[in-house]
């Protein structure tokens, strides 16, 4: 239920008098350190005080209807209310040590599984292909919309022209019989009031019209639709040849097994070991 | 008057033949095809039309191409490739292989209509 202009209103007052309140606050504090001769304005301002004091914003809010308290409050568990929801999948991993997701990220980047796996859905080119099409199939039902205004709006022009070619008749009808009957005053406030729909039927019909060029013109606009699918498919034939490329640069044909790499190695920057660290490990774990 | 248009976007198909509808030209008096291939069959199958727009940039067969393919047995009928192609060279490659006219993408209805006046004329 939508908050009446009146509520609104009262809702405001109420905001207003609490910036009063803490004006005043200020005002106070301010007067009560520098200057004696501001003390009875002072006292004027705790005058303003007192009223907001009897304010209490969440009774104004409880007053009115469709505000409803979005406090977080202790006993809404938010896992209640999302398992209620559909399509909401709890993707959230536990937390790990450092040292165990350490070694598990190298191992799914040893299988090829880091940042994602190599699944058609995941590569780059299909995304883009996904997205392009997509975009295609929405761009037609954009365009079926904008069909129909124009084939609405031609019915309208039809019916438009019909009541026009009408109202004419009628002019024409009203301009002879208050010609002939000059001092019957209905005609000729009937043949006023017939001109004056005359145009606004012709009104009408330019505002139509208008109507149509700019749907006309968003239909030159979709055009865009077309050149960036196009661009996204330069961008696909260019991750395609480089993908063809860095296979090629990177293939490993010389049918050696793969050896196991060193993971610290001198002239690192972080975790190398010098001499007094290994004395001092040793004499840690006492194998001297 | 009877116009063949082709282009692999139906967004595009719609737009060209809505400027089309715009000349006076009833939707039934044009055909639609999303590459070079259905063109090329349409084309010979009805072998009516007053005018060809085409884009180039298709799948299967290419505007270039099907222009070739129309131009090898009807010297003609008037074609009009409408593409986004905008360089130089890709407009003298496409007069070359005998295209009438060139409309770049993105144009306005008032540039197609005055294209497709010109060749009625002719």
């Amino acid at each position: 239920m939508s908050m009446s202009q009146e509520e609104i209103e009262a809702l405001m007052s109420g905001a207003d008098d609490l910036e009063v309140d803490e004006q005043a606050e200020d005002t106070s504090t301010e007067v009560s350190d520098n200057d004696p001769i501001c003390e009875e304005k002072a006292d004027d301002s705790a005058e303003i005080d007192s009223p907001s004091d009897e304010i209490d914003i969440n009774d104004i809010l409880s007053g009115i209807d469709g505000i409803v308290d979005d406090e977080v409050t202790d006993d809404i568990n938010v896992d209640d209310i999302l398992s209620g929801i559909d399509g909401i999948v709890d993707d959230e991993k536990p937390v790990e040590s450092s040292d165990s997701s350490v070694s598990k990220m190298e191992s799914k980047i040893d299988d090829s599984q880091y940042p994602l796996p190599v699944s058609d859905e995941n590569k780059v080119v299909n995304q883009l292909n996904e997205v392009a099409d997509d975009s295609e199939e929405k761009a037609s039902q954009i365009f079926d919309v904008l069909s129909f205004i124009l084939d609405e709006n031609a019915d309208i022009t039809k019916y438009n022209k019909n009541i026009s070619e009408f109202i004419e008749k009628q002019t024409k009808l009203l301009e002879s019989l208050s010609q002939k009957f000059p001092n019957v005053s209905v005609f000729n406030e009937n043949l006023e009031e017939s001109k004056e729909l005359l145009n606004i039927s012709k009104e009408l019909g330019s505002k139509v019209d208008a109507e149509n060029n700019k749907v006309f013109e968003a239909m030159e606009l979709m055009q865009y639709h077309d050149i960036n699918r196009q661009k996204i498919e330069r961008v696909m034939a260019v991750i395609k040849k480089l993908s063809s490329y860095l296979n090629g640069i990177f293939e490993d044909d010389s049918g050696k097994a793969e050896v196991q790499i060193a993971k610290h190695i001198s002239g690192d920057s972080h975790d190398i070991v010098d001499s007094d660290d290994i004395e001092s490990l040793i004499s840690e774990f006492s194998n001297e | 008057m009877r116009i063949l248009i082709v282009d692999d976007s139906s967004t595009m198909r719609r737009i060209i033949g809505n400027v089309v509808q715009q000349l006076g030209i009833p939707k039934e008096d044009f055909d639609e095809a999303e590459d070079g291939v259905i063109a090329w069959k349409l084309f010979q199958d009805n072998n009516n039309y007053d005018v060809v727009l085409t884009d180039w940039n298709m799948p299967n067969m290419n505007g270039l191409e099907l222009v070739k393919t129309i131009r090898a047995v009807d010297k003609k009928v008037p074609i009009v490739m409408i593409t986004t192609e905008g360089g130089k060279g890709e407009v003298i490659t496409a007069l070359k292989a005998g295209v009438n006219n060139y409309i770049v993408k993105p144009f306005s209805a008032e540039i197609l209509k005055e294209k497709l006046d010109g060749l009625v004329k002719v």
